[in-house]
C-alpha cells in the first residue's frame, strides 16, 4: 500500500466533472484506491463518494492505493490533479 | 448491458440527461420520453411498447420523475422480470447508473444501488455536515 499527499489546484476543486474524470481514471486500475480528506476516506472509483468530500482548491488530500498497479494508479491520478483536471490552461 | 428510458413531465428528463452527459463527458445511451401535458398517455405508451418490443428478453430500467405521476403510473404496467421502474430519479441516481462500470452484476442489485444512491443524494446539508463532524 502506498500513499501520497496531493494538493488540489483547480479552481472548482473536486466538483462533479472533476470527480467524474477521477473516478473514470481510478476504474482503469485494478488496485483499491482511496482519497482521504480530514477524517473521511472514500473510494476513488465512486464518483458520488468523491463528491461527499466537498474538497476545494488549496486543500490537501491523501491518495492511497493498494494492489498490483498501485504505483501506476497513484502516478496517473496525481498527474490528473496536477493538470487541474484539464479544466484550466 | 442494461437499457434505459427516462420518462418525465415536460422536458425535465432531457435536461437531466444533458447535465449528466456534461458531467460524464460522454453521450448517454438512453431513450428520453417527454410527457406532454396535453397528452392522454397513449403516445407515451406507444413509445414504451416500441422500445421494449425491440429488445425482447433484455434488461431495461425506466426512470420516472415522481411516483404516482402519469409517467410513473404508465411505466408501472411494463414491470416484469426484465423491466424495472425507478421513480423520483435525480442526478446522483443517474450518475450512479451511468458511471464507471456500474452495469456489472446482478440486475436487481444494480437497480437497488441506483435507488439508494438517489436517496442518499438528498440531504439537509447542515445536518449532513453535522453528522460528519
Amino acid at each position: 500500500m502506498i500513499e501520497k499527499k496531493q494538493q488540489i489546484y483547480n479552481k472548482l476543486g473536486l466538483h462533479a466533472r472533476a470527480a467524474a474524470k477521477l473516478s473514470h481514471m481510478a476504474n482503469m486500475f485494478s488496485s483499491d484506491i482511496y482519497l482521504i480528506y480530514n477524517e473521511d476516506k472514500v473510494n476513488a472509483k465512486s464518483l458520488l463518494g468523491i463528491l461527499t468530500l466537498a474538497a476545494s482548491v488549496g486543500n490537501e488530500i491523501t491518495l492511497q492505493a493498494a494492489g498490483e498497479d498501485e504505483k501506476e494508479a497513484l502516478a496517473a491520478i496525481s498527474d490528473l490533479f496536477d493538470r487541474k483536471f484539464d479544466e484550466e490552461s | 448491458m442494461i437499457h434505459s428510458v427516462i420518462i418525465t413531465h415536460g422536458k425535465l428528463g432531457r435536461e437531466l440527461i444533458q447535465v449528466a452527459e456534461k458531467i460524464l463527458e460522454q453521450k448517454l445511451d438512453i431513450e428520453v420520453i417527454a410527457f406532454d401535458w396535453q397528452d392522454d398517455g397513449s403516445a407515451m405508451i406507444a413509445q414504451l411498447e416500441k422500445f421494449i418490443a425491440a429488445r425482447p428478453g433484455q434488461k431495461t430500467v425506466i426512470f420516472t420523475d415522481m411516483f404516482g405521476g402519469s409517467p410513473s403510473n404508465i411505466s408501472t404496467r411494463f414491470i416484469n422480470a426484465n423491466v424495472e421502474v425507478i421513480s423520483g430519479i435525480n442526478l446522483p441516481g443517474l450518475l450512479k447508473f451511468f458511471c464507471c462500470g456500474e452495469h456489472n452484476g446482478n440486475f436487481r442489485q444494480i437497480v437497488k444501488k441506483v435507488e439508494q444512491e438517489a436517496k442518499d443524494g438528498i440531504n439537509i446539508i447542515s445536518e449532513y455536515l453535522g453528522e460528519k463532524k
